[in-house]
């Protein structure tokens, strides 16, 4: 029990703990006008699940870079690069698509070493690296599909789209596994020395620690879970579409900073999952809260349009509150170096 | 036995460290003192594997060895402890603890078990009284200090080396850190121990090696020194602590009108309790050793620090500051020593940097002739003759005393009422330096108020109708007529003043 | 400095380069065309000669506020969305007819001036990096176009603001350039001969200095956003005219072509360094570089993985920050 108040005591100071708390206020709000009985309906919980999983997973891997600090806004366009070449090589070579599944992965990875050298080890701006890898990684996109096509095995993307045991979807075990994955790595010397780098580099270096090989060893596990998430996304499509997800370069990198993360050492991958997760309720929320006042207001339409602006005011409103938050923990620092001093005047200096 | 012989270092024309040396004795805790620029930092650095020396040798038990980088100096089995800290802020009490060396089980996981428990008695033997899950950015800077140590401490050191740690601890914190480093003594353990304290060095300490300007002055067993001895080695005076007969030259500050008058300012953490006056006309010079105080002083005065205090009245208004923006505004200009972090823009042109202080204050949108502008640094180039190659050079080909004239410049042609400058001769070459002490007479004969703080107490001397010497954020001393001598001022910068000293006021 | 720099043939490029990005993009951009037309001797001709200065134009007004902002050490991520705005708002109320151009300038470029406080607001008072921030408010915007046209925009540029800018000067230089020519001094002024330039430049190159010598850099700053918000509805003004009709979303490249084209032409990342008229170089630069992938017919993808690689290639010549071992 008191392993437990512990842990809860330290979950609160961490930053995470910000984006914990968005997260289930949205979760709390989403019940509370989407009705209990259809939210926590299983299938309505998959679908959820099953269309976010991606979304939930690029924002892991963005928070990893986070962490160790440098970013990635190709993260996105890389998605499709997975979906592209998961799709085209069973279909073009004829290979079993597990095949195809591993050089997607691979090609995730490769995508995200160069992304890599661009950054840490050339130190060029990172935002504007991952611009310019958006256009390569576009044009390889269309050079590998030239127009939305593929398919997948039935019994694939039904296995995606359902719940074992009845109850848990399948995405959320792909979103736990990379989690835990994310875990032990975190528990690892290299997971400490990421938050060194990005913490301090300055100091981290004269602990012996080599700030672009720990960057470059994030920017290989970024480019795995960006795999598993190209995978995650062409189950839940189960076609190829060359030019998808460019947007959740920056939308992930928005998440992360909900969920609490700083640019920096400070933060875990759960900042993202929260963060991602703040996004992700928040839309079905507002979505269910205009459907709730087209019942309430006879004669009440209003076009997606609405929904989607109001979507945004809320995420921005979540963006500009985390300066409250951050405050809270500057004036508990303050106060703590207050106390300090005085306590010193007690003691006077000899 | 750990020897530095013969080291030499240089950084661009200044030198640090000429033909320095040190001998530490295992079992023994040597201390390593100088004044201000003496070179100390800079041999700890060595050591540590942060600078790397022109020429000198480095023998551990006879043999010579090469640091190059901090992982050397680990590996030789050296902890240093910093003292402007190596923790990560971002990470908690017990990964910055074994950061770099953390312990792993049979699966490649961080022992976290292991660490923990490593790490907590390390925090009992420190009676630091933390959770190890908390963030080191939450703490008191005191705390961070001794975890710094702490840090250090872990790793087994064969030679601990300790830079200016007790400067943020209170006193049981030291008593703890004295007690760690006796048990560490008996172990075999050698230190280094850089302090400014005196008291310190006679409780704890076995040797003493005291540098001055880069060299080495003497190495010798604490037993063989008085405390007049330590201060004549370090600074070249002897101290002079005298209870004389305050003979104040009051009648021609009595007639002059108080510009600035402070009652009892506090800044968290360095500012305890100073009170300080200036009168119209007057320079002020503000003396004692790094870190007492002194920065924050002049900087909570132009706002860009908070602070507390019962009063502060400026050319007869109370004020209180909130932004340099106010303070400057009101006719307060501040001139840093640290050009480059505080004062310069060092891609801007010359012109454009002398500039600056206008640019700051005046009119934000009337146009600027660029013919104006030129007249502008022209006129101040060859007022303050400032050596230069041309006008629309950058500012960073500027040597370091003409950069400094050039940010003197930009000040003086505002014309403030008063004008507080933080060692703003540091690392500025002879010529330079002289003529910026002639620019800062004419504008007290004018009427300027001014008020430096100076690290050389020659300098001092030099320039200041009075002084102040800050001692541990506190006023040590205020000197002024017969009062006014180097001696003086050596005793109230180590804290060498009787009480008496410290409670008389004049009035 | 300079003394040990003229000895190898690879450092002397490396300075050549660094003196003047602004030259540099002039005569990268020369280059690119001579490659342009000797390809395709077809593309020398008036009417894509023109297209190029329009389009250049274009480019540098609405990159006219990213570069204050960028050089006062910030980042404005919201120029597309609110050119965009802008453009809608333009082809709305014109609607085809003459008359409402200074109801329209003044309701566009106060909408421009409210993000732009919004924006400086932010990133002030919130202590978010400027990215993070204009790229929230910039969906935002982005937003309330679709609400606002319910996704279907209508109406038209008026014809005579049209031809003031798309009309051309014996048939090659459109009317735009005289657009530009009352831009530049504007900026020039502020950037270079008023305190206010003086004190942007400052706040970029040392902020803590800026602080210490009585700048107010928190409002400067949020100044810098307004007037970034002010020139991009301006833009967006223009850039209606230029393509007659609106959609949502229209401009929002800019966003980032804004940003390239200020580097490219020569200001810092970081603040403290750069120029309008490097900005007009970079931004002929960018048109140029977009021209040539058009004209030499290259498939689309080729286009984009030039595209890409050339920004690389000019980010690697141009910018590269501090390692941590010193």
């Amino acid at each position: 029990m008191e392993r437990v108040k512990q842990y809860f005591l330290q979950f609160r100071r961490s930053p995470a703990f910000t984006g914990f708390v968005l997260f289930v206020i949205a979760i709390i709000l989403n019940v509370i006008i989407q009705g209990p009985s259809s939210f926590f309906n299983p299938k309505s919980i998959n679908t959820l699940f099953m269309s976010n999983t991606p979304f939930i997973l690029i924002a892991m891997a963005q928070s990893l870079l986070l962490i160790s600090g440098t970013l990635d806004i190709s993260i996105g366009i890389q998605l499709a690069l997975v979906n592209v070449i998961v799709i085209m090589i069973p279909q073009e070579l004829g290979v079993p698509v597990y095949v195809g599944w591993i050089f997607g992965i691979m090609a995730a990875v490769t995508v995200s070493i160069l992304c890599g050298v661009g950054s840490s080890i050339m130190r060029l701006p990172s935002m504007l690296v991952g611009y310019a890898m958006i256009f390569i990684i576009r044009g390889v996109n269309i050079l590998i599909m030239n127009v939305p096509q593929g398919s997948v095995p039935k019994v694939l993307y039904k296995a995606y789209d359902s719940l074992i045991g009845g109850l848990i979807p399948v995405s959320l075990l792909v979103i736990i596994g990379v989690f835990l994955l994310c875990v032990i790595i975190m528990r690892t010397r290299f997971g400490k020395h990421i938050y060194a780098v990005g913490g301090h580099p300055r100091n981290a270096f004269a602990a012996g620690i080599n700030p672009v090989s720990v960057q470059m060893k994030a920017f290989i596990l970024k480019g795995f879970i960006v795999g598993v998430a190209g995978i995650c996304l062409t189950l839940m499509t189960a076609s190829g579409n060359p030019l998808q997800g460019e947007d959740y370069g920056l939308r992930s990198l928005s998440a992360c900073i909900l969920g609490g993360l700083g640019f920096g050492g400070w933060g875990s991958v759960s900042s993202g999952i929260f963060g991602a997760g703040f996004f992700v309720i928040i839309q079905n929320t507002v979505y269910y809260f205009f459907t709730l006042l087209y019942k309430l207001i006879p004669g009440f339409t209003v076009t997606s349009y609405w929904q989607n602006m109001v979507s945004d005011v809320i995420l921005l409103l979540g963006l500009l509150m985390t300066i409250v938050t951050a405050k809270a923990q500057r004036e508990t620092l303050k106060k703590g170096l207050i106390k300090q001093f005085k306590r010193g005047e007690k003691y006077g200096n000899k | 036995m750990f020897e530095l012989q013969g080291i030499n270092k240089h950084f661009d024309a200044v030198v640090a460290l000429e033909n320095a040396s040190l001998t530490i004795t295992p079992g023994k805790i040597t201390a390593l003192l100088g004044s201000n620029g003496s070179g100390k930092s800079t041999m700890v650095k060595v050591l540590a594997g942060l600078v790397k020396p022109d020429s000198g040798e480095i023998l551990f038990d006879g043999q010579p060895v090469h640091i190059n980088a901090g992982i050397d100096s680990r590996k030789l089995g050296i902890g240093t402890a910093f003292q402007d800290l190596s923790l990560v802020p971002t990470m908690t009490i017990m990964d910055n603890m074994v950061l770099g060396v953390e312990p792993v089980t049979k699966l490649g996981l961080v022992d976290r078990k292991k660490a923990l428990n490593e790490v907590s008695d390390l925090l009992d033997r420190f009676h630091i009284r933390c959770n190890p899950f908390d963030f080191v950015q939450t703490l008191a800077p005191s705390t961070q200090s001794m975890l710094e140590i702490a840090k250090a401490v872990l790793m087994k050191p064969r030679l601990l080396l300790l830079d200016e740690v007790t400067a943020s601890l209170h006193s049981e914190e030291i008593d703890t850190l004295f007690h760690i480093l006796k048990q560490l003594k008996a172990e075999g353990v050698a230190m280094v121990y850089v302090t400014h304290r005196m008291q310190e060095i006679f409780e704890i300490c076995d040797d003493v090696n005291i540098m001055r300007s880069g060299k080495t002055v003497i190495g010798a067993p604490v037993g063989e020194l008085t405390l007049d001895d330590i201060v004549f080695h370090m600074t070249g005076q002897r101290p002079d602590t005298e209870n004389k007969e305050h003979e104040t030259e009051v009648s021609h500050i009595e007639n002059q009108e108080l510009v600035l008058d402070v009652e009892h300012i506090s800044i968290v953490p360095k500012v305890k309790d100073i009170s300080f006056k200036a009168y119209k006309g007057e320079i002020v010079g503000i003396g004692g050793l790094e870190g007492q105080g002194q920065p924050e002083f002049i900087r909570a005065l132009i706002g860009d620090l908070k602070f507390e205090c019962d009063s502060i009245t400026y050319l007869g208004k109370k004020i209180h500051f909130n932004s340099p923006a106010d303070a400057v505004k009101s006719g307060i200009g501040f001139i840093s020593g640290e050009r480059n972090k505080e004062a310069m823009f060092p891609e801007r042109t010359i012109s454009e940097n002398i500039f600056a202080g206008d640019a700051a204050k005046g009119k934000l949108f009337s146009y600027l002739f660029s013919k104006q502008v030129r007249k502008f640094a022209q006129g101040a180039v060859d007022k303050y003759d400032i050596k230069i190659g041309q006008l629309k050079n950058p500012a960073s080909s500027l040597s370091g005393g003409n950069q400094q004239k050039l940010v003197v410049a930009r000040w003086i042609s505002m014309n403030p009422s008063l004008l507080l400058l933080d060692d703003p001769t540091k690392g500025v070459d002879i010529h330079s330096r002289r003529d910026i002490h002639n620019i800062l007479h004419k504008c007290a004969e004018e009427g300027m108020t001014i008020i430096i703080s100076a690290s050389d107490t020659e300098e001092l001397l030099d320039i200041s109708d009075r002084i102040y010497v800050f001692y541990e954020g506190m006023v040590s001393a205020e000197l002024s007529g017969k009062n006014k001598n180097a001696e003086r001022i050596v005793a109230a910068m180590v804290g060498m003043t009787s009480q008496s000293l410290l409670e008389k006021e004049v009035e | 400095m300079e003394t040990n720099k003229m000895f190898s043939f690879s450092s002397r490029i490396k300075y050549f380069i660094r003196s003047s990005p602004a030259r540099m993009a002039l005569i990268l951009s020369a280059v690119l065309f001579l490659v342009t037309i000797s390809v395709r001797p077809s593309a020398l001709n008036s009417a894509a000669i023109g297209s190029i200065i329009l389009l250049a134009s274009l480019l540098s007004i609405s990159a006219a506020g990213q570069t204050i902002v960028l050089i006062g050490g910030g980042m404005d991520f919201s120029v597309g969305s609110v050119m965009s705005a802008a453009a809608i708002l333009t082809t709305y109320i014109m609607n085809g007819k003459d008359g409402s151009f200074l109801k329209v300038l003044v309701l566009a470029l106060g909408m421009g001036a409210i993000i732009g406080l919004c924006n400086g607001l932010c990133v002030v008072k919130v202590g978010l990096p400027p990215m993070i921030v204009t790229m929230a408010i910039s969906n935002v915007v982005t937003r309330l176009q679709y609400v606002f046209t319910q996704g279907s925009p209508g109406g038209y540029a008026s014809p005579s603001f049209v031809a003031s800018v798309i009309n051309r000067i014996g048939g090659v230089i459109p009317y735009i350039v005289f657009y530009v020519l009352i831009i530049f001094p504007l900026v020039y002024f502020l950037l270079h001969r008023s305190r206010f330039g003086n004190q942007v430049y400052m706040i970029g190159s040392n902020p803590v200095a800026s602080r210490l010598n009585g700048v107010k850099v928190n409002k400067i700053v949020v100044m810098t956003y307004v007037i970034s918000g002010v020139l991009s509805a301006f833009a967006g003004m223009l850039g209606a005219a230029y393509i007659g009709t609106a959609r949502c979303q229209v401009f929002d490249d800019y966003a980032f072509t804004s940003l390239v084209a200020v580097i490219v032409g020569g200001t810092s990342f970081s603040g403290g360094i750069g120029t309008f008229a490097g900005t007009i170089a970079g931004s002929l630069l960018m048109v140029q570089l977009s021209n040539m992938l058009t004209t030499l017919a290259l498939a689309q993808p080729i286009r984009n993985i030039l595209n890409g690689l050339i920004v690389l290639l000019l980010l690697i010549l141009y910018n590269r920050s501090k390692s941590v071992r010193q």
